[in-house]
């Protein structure tokens, strides 16, 4: 059974990644400006509205709990004392998920519900005061998103083994989400950026502008990877270095590297490239490619904690399959939100002043 | 679309309501020379800044005394003891390093992210870096007791020994990453500088000075080949400064978190020092600039849309801070070890207490205001804020570095730590320096970049090939 | 022959970027090869005019690449053959340590290869050039933009380039000293 609700767990957080990070980076946009966000803001609204079918994905996690948290289990959690009894219960541990979603879904409708505003304003004043409503829920919406990311990151990953711990694990999960939700967001565009609606509004400038936000996502990984390897690997205290000698046997050893090399190291070195990341089909297939790695690095997170610390084919089978049924009917679910609204704010005040200058090339 | 991109640019401007200007309309390529640099050539130097300098060289001798003294009479006349063998220097150090963290920040990071309204500051910025990075480095090296070793301990030069550096040690780490931050800045900032003190060169009347500026233009007349390889080599510069001005907070964090200390050793310490150093470098830009832009009338070119920029990356760093705090209490509590959950307890409830909860209003609380438009367009408020963000960050880092020591594994060696007066006075001393250098600074180059002023002018743009 | 010895070549004037970024154009196309534009401030146009990419970046590259292998390479030595020593358990080549020290120094040496590496490419410092013996060219560093076809150049011709230059609306044309 663990095989199956570890694997589960994996590719549910794969995908939730997308939708949370979706909606972080919708906020930023909101609050940073700048023409990169222009021709993804309908899909980042899109993906971000699909919180509420990850609430519903996220019940079979809550029935398999016993397979997935050891605390979940009486004896487990006399030993935690303190920390079982007032943060990693079932019924908490339930509350917080809905309080989560709730929350996250709240925002995304909102924003999305001002933006349709937006496309029905007739003057740009009044389109201004709209952006300005967006700004307000945003500044308060990312301040709160990153405290819930960091405690749902600690509840459903990092209490796989409640001993262990990590300050850094919320920004590392925070980081892992905007890369994975970067990277689908330029495969989206790339598709979808030379239908009718898009034609001379999205042009090479957006993806090397996404391909830089990319890139940045890539070093931040890699940065937030090796601040938390190189301290726990200097102080070199038992309680901590578990996670990372569970990491070195049963076939992990391999993975590691791996993820250095092709997560980190060749992604790196081909978005340096200039001219990569303004060609759409290249960029995304860079992306899909750091999509593959970002499920990779979930798998990594996840599952020595189960099958003794050795690698179990059953558990990749699991995750493979279940990552592609949960993507199905997420990816239905996008496209059908996608599809409802046009494809442009194209009353976006700051937006149309970037897409005359910077249009067409 | 691409004829009528000239005067679309000239429309696009006044045309939202709620965007202001990087530059005030009404400027030209000429007027912006001017502007600029007859602060330097042209001005007499306002009365006030004379006194300031007055004053800065007083408070910098304080400096000279306690670096005397220091060398004298040896480390003894600090207050460090075991278990605090870190007290005030290491602390300032610390601070020194953040506040020179915004200049590079708003030089690479805003350039690389495209916001023009880093064009006015950066300058200024920049030398605010050099200088808060030359007053860091005073308190390592006097830490060691015996500076003039100092080299010889630290770069890695063959000794009689045949002993290296030890590699593994984030000490080291420490002299590689501020000197190549210290070199890299000064560096970022000459090739910044050159094409200005062309412009310097051609407007200064006295001989001599013309001669000084042309010297250190190096002969640049503006060749278009030569603003190709240059606008290359900036931008290029700017994306290598900008991971490095991350690794060096990261690895002045890694000076603590690599120990095993409680309260030091945190995997969350060097995204949060960045935050932290950022959040402080900004606050000094703002304390600075506020009243450098009041003096010399640059309400032009710094208008309220960066001061409110800086109000809202003050606001956004100063949470992910607070955000830091708040992980560090949590996981405290969460990680189930006693010394953890004792060392946040000792900080909220132990004699220093009172330190922590400043620390909290400084850094968590007050900046709060900055949610309001009202007040981060307010330059008194938020003067006043930016005062409050420079103490708290002191206060951090003090809280880091003395709380964690204080209160060691076992009661026998507990202990408590007051700087004496020669600390203070060193510290004291170098804030005397580091305003004695800016403004000496504003009165021999010009403080914001006139070539890149002006590509923000309409007039700058051309049309592109058919 | 003669006239191309005694003068460095002709000089034009123009008082804003579209003018200048034209008439480098026209130049270029007109088959002047040793030209020199000069202006206030960046314009990306002029150089495309004159069909130059530069290609300083690859120095930085090399620089960056050198100072990564000297950087580990640095520690390695010292750390693993040299002086191999036992420090606190840790292995010889402790990789992860190795890291920051690696980075800092691909950092110094690319940017400072790179900013000499411009410097030098753009034959700077240079204390001497005759462009500056024009009254005038003061103010390519403010204001002005000028244009100058050089008396190398093999189509250059004493009087016919002053006539292609002021046909190009130039605001004056002056010969420069050598």
């Amino acid at each position: 059974m663990s095989e199956f609700a570890s694997g589960y767990l994996v590719a549910f957080f794969f995908w939730f990644s997308i939708s949370f990070g979706c909606l972080g980076i919708l906020m930023i946009q909101h609050l940073t400006g700048g023409h990169w966000g222009f021709g993804i803001r309908r899909p980042l609204e899109a993906a971000a509205k699909t919180l509420p079918l990850m609430l519903v994905l996220f019940i079979p996690i809550i029935l398999l709990s016993h397979d997935i948290y050891p605390w979940s289990h009486e004896a487990e959690a006399a030993q935690l004392g303190n920390k079982a009894k007032y943060y990693l219960n079932i019924p908490f541990f339930v509350g917080r998920a809905v309080a989560y979603f709730i929350i996250w879904s709240g925002l995304a409708f909102i924003l999305s519900k001002f933006s349709l505003e937006q496309d029905k304003t007739n003057s740009v004043d009044s389109a201004i005061d709209v952006a300005q409503k967006c700004r307000n829920v945003s500044g308060p919406g990312l301040l709160i998103s990153a405290l819930t990311i960091t405690f749902a990151s600690v509840d459903w990953l990092m209490s796989l083994d409640p001993h262990w711990f990590s300050t850094i694990y919320g920004i590392l999960t925070i980081g892992g989400c905007l890369l994975n939700s970067f990277a689908f967001m330029i495969i989206v565009l790339s598709q979808v950026g030379n239908r009718e609606a898009m034609k001379g509004y999205i042009g090479s400038k957006h993806f090397h502008d996404l391909g830089k936000l990319l890139l940045a996502c890539v070093m931040l990984w890699g940065y937030f990877n090796l601040s938390q390897l190189l301290i726990i690997w200097s102080g070199n205290l038992p309680e901590e270095t578990i996670w990372f000698i569970r990491r070195r046997g049963g076939g992990w050893e391999y993975v590691g590297p791996a993820l250095i090399l092709l997560h980190f190291a060749v992604p790196f070195f081909l978005l340096l490239n200039r001219s990569l990341k303004k060609k759409p089909h290249i960029i995304a297939m860079v992306a899909g490619f750091l999509m593959v790695m970002r499920l990779v690095d979930l798998f990594w997170l996840v599952q020595p904690e189960f099958h003794g610390g050795v690698i179990s084919p059953t558990a990749v089978v699991v995750t493979i399959v279940s990552a592609g049924i949960i993507g199905a009917i997420w990816l239905g679910l996008f496209f059908k939100l996608l599809s409802s609204n046009p494809l442009l704010p194209l009353h976006d005040p700051y937006i149309q002043k970037e897409a005359i200058v910077h249009g067409g090339h | 679309m691409e004829a009528n991109s000239a005067t679309a640019h000239q429309h696009q401007e006044p045309v939202l309501k709620d965007v202001i200007p990087v530059v005030n309309p009404g400027h030209n390529f000429e007027t912006v020379s001017d502007k600029i640099s007859s602060i330097v050539l042209r001005e007499r130097t306002p009365i006030t800044l004379i006194m300031a300098l007055g004053i800065a060289f007083l408070v910098m001798n304080l400096l000279m005394a306690a670096l005397t003294k220091l060398l004298y009479q040896g480390v003894g006349v600090w207050g460090l003891n075991t278990p605090v063998g870190w007290g005030l220097d290491i602390t300032t150090f610390v601070w020194w390093i953040g506040i020179g963290h915004a200049g590079t920040l708003i030089s690479a990071i805003l350039l690389l992210m495209g916001q023009k309204w880093r064009t006015s500051i950066n300058r200024f910025a920049e030398a605010m870096t050099l200088f808060a990075v030359a007053c860091a480095a005073i308190f390592p090296l006097f830490h060691t007791g015996r500076p003039w070793f100092a080299a010889y301990w630290l770069l890695p030069i063959p000794n009689t020994m045949a002993l290296w550096p030890q590699f593994r040690s984030p000490l080291m780490w420490d002299v590689f990453a501020i000197s190549t931050y210290g070199s890299v800045s000064l560096l970022f900032w000459y090739v910044g500088l050159i094409p200005d003190l062309g412009t310097m060169r051609d407007r200064a009347k006295n001989q001599i000075v013309k001669m000084i500026y042309g010297m250190l233009s190096m002969g640049w007349r503006g060749e278009a080949r030569h603003w190709a390889r240059y606008e290359t080599i900036y931008n290029l510069l700017a994306g290598l400064a900008t991971p490095l001005v991350v690794s060096v907070h990261t690895i002045v964090s890694f000076d603590f978190a690599v120990s095993v200390i409680p309260g030091w050793h945190t995997t969350i310490f060097p995204p949060y020092f960045v935050a932290g150093a950022i959040f402080s470098g900004f606050a000094m830009v703002l304390t600075l600039l506020l009243p450098a832009r009041y003096l010399f009338n640059l309400h032009d070119f710094v208008t309220m849309r960066h001061i409110e920029n800086m109000a809202k990356v003050m606001l956004v760093t100063g949470l992910m801070v607070f955000y830091g705090y708040n992980m560090e209490a949590f996981f405290g509590w969460y990680c189930g070890n006693e010394y953890e959950f004792y060392m946040i307890y000792n900080r909220m409830t132990g004699p220093y207490w009172w330190v922590y909860w400043l620390l909290i209003f400084c850094n968590g609380v007050a900046p709060q205001v900055l949610w309001i438009k009202k007040v981060r367009q307010n330059v008194y408020i938020l003067w006043g804020i930016t005062i409050i963000v420079n103490i708290g960050m002191w206060f951090e880092r003090f809280i880091i570095v003395v709380t964690s020591l204080h209160r060691d594994f076992m009661p026998s060696v507990w202990g408590m730590y007051a700087p004496t007066i020669w600390e203070w006075m060193l510290y004291a001393g170098t804030i005397g320096m580091f305003i004695f250098l800016m403004i000496l600074f504003v009165r021999a180059l010009p403080m914001i970049p006139m070539f890149e002023i002006k590509t923000l002018l309409p007039q700058s743009k051309v049309r592109h090939k058919e | 022959m003669k006239d191309k010895k005694d003068i460095y070549g002709l000089m034009a004037e123009f008082d804003n970027p579209q003018a200048i970024v034209d008439a480098t154009r026209a130049t270029y196309k007109a088959g002047y090869r040793k030209v020199d534009a000069y202006s206030p401030f960046p314009i990306e146009e002029l150089s495309e005019a004159l069909e130059f990419h530069p290609k300083v970046q690859y120095i930085v590259l090399c620089g960056g690449i050198i100072g990564g292998l000297l950087g580990y390479g640095l520690q390695y030595w010292t750390s693993a053959v040299d002086y191999a020593i036992n420090i606190g358990g840790r292995p010889l080549n402790s990789w992860v340590s190795f890291i920051p020290i690696t980075f800092e120094l691909t950092v110094l040496i690319g940017a400072f290869s790179g900013a000499i590496g411009m410097l030098i490419l753009n034959g700077l410092p240079q204390p001497y050039h005759p462009v500056f013996n024009v009254p005038r060219f003061s103010t390519a560093s403010s204001d002005r933009f000028f244009l100058c076809i050089e008396a190398i150049d093999p189509k250059f011709d004493r009087r016919a380039t002053a006539e292609f230059l002021k046909s190009l609306g130039a605001l004056e044309v002056t010969e420069v000293e050598p």
